[in-house]
């Protein structure tokens, strides 16, 4: 391995500069005002957790984990989602307070890379949990905030794309003929593989009623125009009814535009029990976050109650929010050292009516020239400009 | 419409594929002149296609700045990249095997594999139950056994014959590979109904 050059950080970290520290700190208070005026606390919790209660039961895969080890032996990771450890909370404290819980987070997370640039192995998150409310309500909530969320940063252009676990699984179960058949035609479609999906149901050797359902479901359910499209597929059951009150719900709110359905949508950790999503926005290449019900953790910590959640990266969500011009104005006030006391007078004014004021003085610029290009404004404090 | 960047390989792929839209009855040019060039702007169709090294389709289509590729079987299941496969083109078909040295086998304490392909390699001997230490070239990969490098080599066969001439017998057969349709995840949602449409169409002349 080559030495580390003096400027070298670890494999996916950043440093903020300015441009982007105010855009997130404007991401960081829209946010907080949108959250709190729904009705959700935000909270914090430890960058570090131990590996075997929120690491083991984290969806983020294994080798993205960052691990270290403590004073005593025991395997510690840096948090790489905000979601077990709000579950490892509410479900030893927080539960015992108050129910259900509307818990918001905007955090960093940290994800190993292990192979190239353009991942950040630190980034902002910034999500909601409802935690103890099992009723479809609580989705629609989630999703409800989810696009108003968006809205409020001002972005138009996006898509949430809803799917149900337990609608695929009764596919999957319905049309197979094993458990292993519908596990590994599940693990393509995590990959999002429909090519494989194809190939694997035809080598399974099905009825034909049945591989033809399943070849025809895999080439319309990503693209279901409404929720009547997947009734054909799937007998009456819990799910499907759980899902076609959940799309009423959007409705009634008015965002049916912005919601596609995605009945193929299959996540790798199987305590996605319920609904889940994926948000996508123009302007990434990538998903802006995700979300869903995700009673299956809850019960990893011992509890039955039910939760339901989203997270946003705010990284990607950076890369997609237009920019505005900022309509603070920018002022350096230049003084000669004599006039100190009369550079901080005009300085103090000039801040009180809401400009931005830098005081530098003429004796410690080095290029003149080149500092004062940096400004909107410009103040000279010296004895000719006085004497005006 | 909404406008479509296709990432392309460069060579015999990108004349095959072309000539299937062409076929699907986009409206392109017969004759595209590609000499040098790495983009090209079909503003009839709104698309433009970026030519890259076929290694690299799925990056450009995982970042986003392509919305739609066509790439190799053999270069998705190497790289593993976060991209919606939709359509098997079933051009340039061919397939992965392990090669080497006639009546062989492969050395017992620390077998040897040379492989472009040094991810596909390692999964297929740890799924039958064998270590095997990888040795990653970047092509003439049939020489390796020659000179005794490795005992094997994973590589793609399409007629064996480089095979034969170079005095290789293939040994077990890992995987097809054709060219695939592929999709960036977020382009796939927000440009469904463009790119729907185009995978409608291309299906029907791949059959």
């Amino acid at each position: 391995m080559s030495s580390i050059k003096m400027f070298e950080k670890p494999l996916g970290m950043r440093d903020t500069f300015p441009i982007i520290y105010e855009k997130t700190e404007e991401v960081r208070q829209i946010g907080r005002e949108f959250l709190r005026a729904r009705g959700f606390d935000f909270i914090q919790t430890p960058s570090l957790e131990y590996f075997d209660t929120v690491g083991k039961a984290s969806a983020i895969y294994d080798a993205s984990l960052f691990k270290l080890v403590d004073s005593q032996g025991n395997t510690l990771v840096l948090r790489p989602d905000m979601t077990t450890p709000i579950a490892r909370v509410a479900t030893s404290k927080l539960l015992k307070e108050k129910i259900p819980l509307r818990l918001a987070y905007f955090a960093n997370v940290f994800r190993a890379q292990q192979t190239e640039g353009g991942r950040p192995a630190e980034f902002g998150q910034m999500g909601i949990e409802i935690i103890g409310d099992a009723s479809v309500f609580a989705d629609a909530e989630v999703i409800i905030t989810v696009i108003r969320l968006i809205e409020a940063f001002g972005i138009n252009k996006f898509k949430i794309t809803i799917g149900h676990a337990g609608v695929l699984n009764c596919i999957l179960k319905d049309y197979t003929e094993s458990r292993e058949q519908a596990d590994s035609l599940r693990t393509l479609l995590v990959e999002r593989n429909y090519v494989g999906f194809e190939e694997a149901v035809e080598s399974f050797d099905l009825p034909k009623t049945k591989s033809d359902a399943l070849l025809q479901f895999i080439s319309e359910a990503t693209n279901f125009v409404t929720i009547q499209d997947i009734e054909k597929y799937v007998r009456k059951n819990d799910a499907l009814e759980y899902i076609q009150q959940l799309i009423g719900l959007i409705e009634t709110a008015g965002l049916s535009e912005y919601i596609a359905l995605d009945f193929t949508l299959s996540s790798h950790m199987n305590y996605y029990t319920g609904m889940l999503f994926e948000v996508f926005a123009e302007g990434s290449g990538f998903a802006l976050g995700n979300g869903g019900r995700y009673d299956g953790l809850l019960q990893h910590f011992g509890n039955e109650v039910g939760a339901t959640g989203f997270g946003i990266r705010v990284d990607r969500l950076l890369e997609v929010i237009p920019s505005k011009p900022s309509n603070t104005q920018s002022i350096a006030v230049i003084f000669e050292e004599e006039l100190y006391a009369n550079a901080l007078e005009t300085a103090n004014t000039l801040r009180e009516e809401g400009n931005r004021v830098t005081l530098q003085s003429r004796k410690g610029l080095v290029d003149e020239d080149a500092f004062i290009k940096q400004f909107d404004k410009l103040v000279y404090v010296s004895q000719e400009d006085l004497a005006k | 419409m909404s406008h479509l960047t296709i990432a392309m390989p460069k060579g015999r792929i990108f004349e095959e594929a072309y000539q299937m839209l062409i076929d699907a009855g986009f409206n392109l040019p017969e004759e595209v002149e590609m000499s040098r060039k790495l983009m090209i702007e079909i503003p009839e169709e709104q698309i433009r296609f970026i030519l890259a090294k076929p290694m690299d389709v799925p990056v450009y289509v995982e970042h986003g700045v392509a919305d739609i590729g066509i790439a190799g079987k053999d270069t998705l299941l190497e790289l593993r990249r976060n991209v919606h496969e939709l359509l098997d083109l079933k051009i340039s078909e061919c397939y992965i095997a392990s090669a080497g040295l006639p009546n062989t086998t492969m050395n017992e304490i620390a077998p040897r594999i040379a492989t472009k392909y040094p991810n596909i390699a390692m999964n297929y001997y740890k799924e039958i139950g064998e270590q095997v230490e990888i040795i990653e070239l970047n092509g003439s990969i049939e020489l390796a056994p020659m000179i005794g490098l490795a005992d094997r080599i994973v590589d793609i066969v399409s007629t064996g014959r480089t095979l034969k001439e170079n005095g290789l017998v293939e040994y077990e057969r890992i995987t097809d590979v054709s060219s695939r349709l592929i999709a960036n995840p977020v382009s796939y949602r927000m440009k469904s109904a463009r790119i729907q449409e185009l995978v409608s169409r291309m299906k029907k002349i791949v059959g």
